[in-house]
């Protein structure tokens, strides 16, 4: 894999996690980054540099949605959540992932 | 959109920094980290935005809604804060606008400050203002090379106009040609006096006030040259002055001087002057040649003009000069109110930065600078006042309104009390300088914290310095607090001691009015005479009068007749040498019905009438200084100038001294006559009845109409309400100097409750600890009462150094009291120690009652 294809396919994953996260709640993307090092372990991390344009081409893309409104520490965040078109790529895309992670799994266990 | 992300970037750094704290970083570590882990790109952005100048507007902006979003969010708070701004700017724009009315503004006339009156001066007798006489004034007017012009006119007089419906009494003066046209005010319609109206076959003309002219004749523009009937004397109206002009004081009506031979005697003193002077003559220059014209008069006419002198004084100064003192006083003291209400203010600004100390703290670290974090606070302030300010202003105009209704005569002309932009101007400038004074060591306190502790300790670490700054505060309030309350404490004591003098009559159950017969229907003094006679006998038949009488100048009621006195058997002393007395025209039953004491001799009786011989009765005063071993019935006296050669008078009685001028002050020696032999035509009636007095005011009215149905009666007030009347000015300052101390002592109050309630919040800990190790509920109460009585104390002896300093500027408002009275210094601090004892008693009974294991565990 040269370094373009894996900051794509780190890209696509990225996301998949977010549009994954925001399908159960809403969330600012401070508690996006929270989550995703808690939920993974602390194996995955991403950087702001990486989660900030993610979730902004998600929104340009109409997967998600935005608002501001006071977080828990009475500061104004801006809030993602999910779309109608978000939902549908979630599920297209999570098929997808199971197939194709099924399919790598096949291949690694039987080679 | 650039905005949007900022934002958002800015909330991910602050959840980062916060987290990282928490973890155990200091701030400076944290938002280090926080950058770092951002990439850094941000961390330039502050810094560049701080470079720009358009972005300080839209900082401002978000600084000021972000203000008033923690200001609507703590409404407790800003509610007390307000109230307390707007109390003290309001009496403050309340004060001022009354001192702006009297002290500042302009007169109404055109280029006022060049207008002077002129007095006459017997510096030798210690007079230092008298009535001025026409000769004189002739002279003035003839020598003189700074006036441009000079007038002359007796005060306010009472004129009773008829004709036009109910009789009614018109205040007005007789004014010489010429005195509008100095002013500087043209009628509206028709012309002023020429000088040949000052003579008396050609004054049958009248100038009327606006206000008098749509009161009375409904604004009829066909007035000029209509006869109307003024003191039974029919005058041709031969002008209407324009709106609001009033001449002098409250005088709306005009008629010409009517010269007579006797105001051509140099000792005739009645007349009032006043002269504009001429561009580029100052009131020195003007001074200085009157002292040469009167001593050139002085030598022409050594008899009559003996050490005489005149004196130059601007108008503003003569007609403002006796509230001036007491004006700049209650400045001082409202100034005092709202100093301790800023100070206030701060306390609770400062007990509210601790509580925001986190927010602060995060702020910083997330790169605001310490500026940035003081603006912030000032613009809170700053709000805080613009709000109380704008409320101030608001009750400043009901206060000023109720200010005003403790006055109890009509206010002269010249005073307006309208707001102007001299008093919008104070008004917003103190509301600026207010939300300063008490913004700004908060905000600088606040913002000095130490990071790392606060957000460490959770807010503890800085408590002591809280706590003695508040402390500091606590002490200035009390000290202020104390000045005040003495102050108000000597006022008040004054008035007691006031209202407690013997003015020589009493004046309970005793009806006063007052009956001016028209000169022109009454001319002949018999037909004067008969008429008051017969009038007293009228009131004195009614029932529940139990007696009646009457005087022409009733005490304390400012009526006043001076006259020289020469005495049988001492030296003749010239009339500019000569001891005025107090000359009061009676008729009999005038002692009784006053309640005045006849210490020797006999009251006047009817036969004391044209041809019975002159008698006269003194008081106690006169007779102690000239007979005062002998029997001083008998004994003669005369009045006015000696070269008259006015009869002798013998003494037939001697009467209690009555306080006739001010209730503060004998100011001469008084002399009664029988108004048979002197039948004036102005005359105050007395009655004294049995019950409430006021219920016999239709009588009165009634006994005069039977007289002569054209007659006006005025001025029906209780002889109380004259004497409280009186002393109006005591009374008024009193009062207020008791609401000022009162609210800072309440201010002062709040003040030490709540460092103490926060001093016992923050030691909850080290109480526990004490408790724990043994210390019983009543030595924390003792702990923490002794720390409030400790701060009340220090403040009580600051106060008494500066009471000692302040208060001697009053002693001119005071009477019969000093301005170090021991008994007040010492009630008043002992009364302020109950009160701050009361105000550290709740919070030290929640220290007592803190429970060891809770308080330890809490921490």
């Amino acid at each position: 894999m040269t370094k373009q294809q894996a900051d794509l396919y780190k890209q696509g994953t990225l996301e998949l996690l977010i549009l994954r996260l925001l399908s159960s709640t809403n969330l600012n993307g401070w508690d996006i980054m929270q989550r995703l090092q808690l939920a993974s372990g602390e194996v995955l991390s991403v950087t702001p540099g990486a989660l900030y344009p993610a979730l902004h081409r998600l929104e340009a893309r109409g997967l998600i949605s935005s608002t501001w409104r006071p977080s828990d520490n009475n500061r104004k965040a801006k809030f993602y959540a999910l779309t109608t078109r978000g939902r549908k790529q979630l599920e297209a895309q999570r098929k997808e992932w199971e197939q194709f992670s099924a399919a790598v799994s096949l291949i690694l266990r039987d080679a | 959109m650039e905005h949007e992300l900022d934002e958002e970037m800015r909330f991910h750094l602050e959840r980062d920094i916060e987290q990282n704290i928490k973890s155990g970083m200091t701030p400076e570590d944290a938002r280090y980290a926080a950058l770092k882990s951002f990439g850094g790109v941000d961390q330039s952005k502050e810094e560049c935005r701080n470079a720009r100048g358009v972005e300080l507007i839209e900082y401002t902006v978000r600084d000021v809604t972000y203000s008033l979003r923690v200001l609507l969010k703590s409404y407790g708070f800003t509610i007390v804060v307000i109230l307390t701004l707007a109390l003290g700017i309001g009496a403050n724009t309340a004060i001022f606008s009354f001192a702006n009315g009297i002290l500042l503004r302009p007169l109404p006339y055109p280029q006022s400050d060049r207008l002077v009156v002129l007095d006459e001066t017997a510096l030798k007798r210690g007079v230092n203002s008298m009535s001025v006489s026409y000769p004189n004034f002739l002279d003035w007017r003839e020598q003189n090379t700074v006036f441009e012009d000079i007038g002359t006119y007796y005060g306010t007089g009472r004129f009773s106009l008829t004709g036009a419906g109910e009789p009614v009494q018109i205040r007005g003066s007789r004014i010489s040609h010429g005195l509008f046209e100095m002013l500087g005010v043209a009628p509206q319609l028709g012309r002023t006096f020429t000088a040949n109206e000052d003579r008396p076959e050609e004054d049958g003309v009248v100038i009327l006030g606006h206000d008098l002219w749509q009161r009375t004749f409904g604004g009829d523009p066909n007035i000029l040259g209509k006869k109307i009937t003024i003191s039974n004397r029919a005058r041709a109206v031969i002008g209407v002055m324009p709106p609001g002009f009033r001449f002098p004081e409250v005088s709306e009506l005009w008629v010409p001087l009517a010269l007579t031979t006797k105001m051509f005697t140099r000792t005739d003193h009645g007349l009032q002057s006043i002269a504009r002077l001429k561009d580029g003559v100052s009131l020195p220059q003007a001074q200085s040649e009157m002292n040469n014209i009167a001593a050139r008069i002085e030598e022409q006419n050594p008899v009559t003009n003996e050490g005489l002198g005149v004196n130059v004084m601007s108008l503003h100064q003569y007609l403002s000069g006796d509230y001036r003192e007491g004006l700049l006083i209650l400045l001082g003291v409202v100034g005092c109110v709202l100093l301790v209400a800023c100070v206030n203010v701060a306390n609770l600004m400062i007990a509210r930065g601790s509580a925001r100390q986190k927010e602060f703290a995060l702020r910083s670290a997330l790169g605001a600078s310490r500026w940035r974090i003081v603006r912030q606070l000032l613009f809170e302030s700053l709000l805080l006042s613009i709000v109380g300010g704008a409320l101030g202003f608001v009750l400043s105009i009901w206060a000023l309104r109720l200010l005003l209704s403790a006055i109890p005569f009509q206010l002269p002309f010249w005073m307006n009390f309208n707001v102007d932009l001299r008093v919008l101007g104070f008004s917003i400038g103190i509301t600026l300088l207010t939300g300063l004074i008490f913004g700004a060591a908060p905000a600088l306190q606040t913002s000095r914290i130490d990071l790392n502790d606060t957000l460490k300790e959770g807010g503890r670490g800085s408590a002591g310095i809280r706590t003695r700054a508040r402390s500091l505060l606590v002490v200035t309030e009390i000290a202020l607090s104390l000045v005040l309350l003495v102050g108000a404490g000597l006022m008040i004591q004054s008035f007691l001691r006031l209202r407690r003098v013997n003015i020589g009559l009493d004046p309970k159950n005793v009806l006063t009015a007052s009956v001016v017969l028209p000169q022109a229907k009454y001319r002949e003094d018999d037909q004067r005479a008969a008429f008051f006679k017969q009038l007293v006998e009228r009131l004195r038949n009614l029932p529940g009068v139990e007696a009646a009488a009457a005087t022409a100048t009733l005490p304390l009621s400012g009526g006043n007749w001076g006259r020289s006195l020469t005495v049988e058997g001492y030296p003749v002393l010239s009339v500019g040498q000569a001891p005025a007395v107090q000359h009061t025209v009676v008729t009999p039953g005038y002692f009784r019905t006053m309640g005045i004491a006849l210490l020797a001799g006999r009251d006047f009786t009817d036969a004391d009438a044209k041809d019975s011989p002159n008698v006269t009765i003194v008081d106690e005063r006169l007779v102690r200084q000239y007979w005062p071993n002998e029997n001083p019935i008998g004994k003669r006296v005369r009045f006015g100038p000696p070269e008259d050669n006015e009869p002798w008078h013998t003494v037939i009685g001697v009467v209690s001294t009555v306080r006739h001028q001010r209730v503060q002050e004998d100011t001469r020696q008084s002399v009664y006559l029988p108004h048979q032999k002197i039948p004036v035509t102005g005359m105050a009636l007395v009655a004294r009845t049995s019950s409430n007095p006021t219920d016999f005011a239709g009588a009165i009215r009634r006994e005069v109409a039977q007289l002569d149905p054209d007659l006006p009666v005025s001025q029906i007030a209780t002889m109380e309400e004259v004497v409280a009347e009186s002393i109006w000015q005591p009374r008024l300052y009193a009062a207020l100097f008791a609401v000022f101390a009162g609210g800072a002592l309440a201010l002062a109050l709040i003040g030490i409750y709540g460092v103490m309630a926060f001093l016992v919040q923050t030691r909850t800990h080290e109480i526990g600890v004490r408790m724990a190790l043994g210390a019983t509920a009543r030595d924390v109460f003792k702990l923490i009462v002794g720390r409030g009585m400790k701060l009340t104390a220090v403040g009580i002896v600051i106060g008494v150094c500066g009471a000692i300093a302040l208060t001697r500027w009053m002693q001119s408002l005071l009477f019969n009291t000093s301005t170090t009275d021991p008994i007040t210094f010492v009630l008043i601090s002992f009364l302020l120690s109950l009160a701050a004892f009361f105000a550290c008693y709740i919070p030290a009974r929640r220290a007592a009652k803190v429970d060891p294991l809770v308080a330890l565990r809490y921490e």
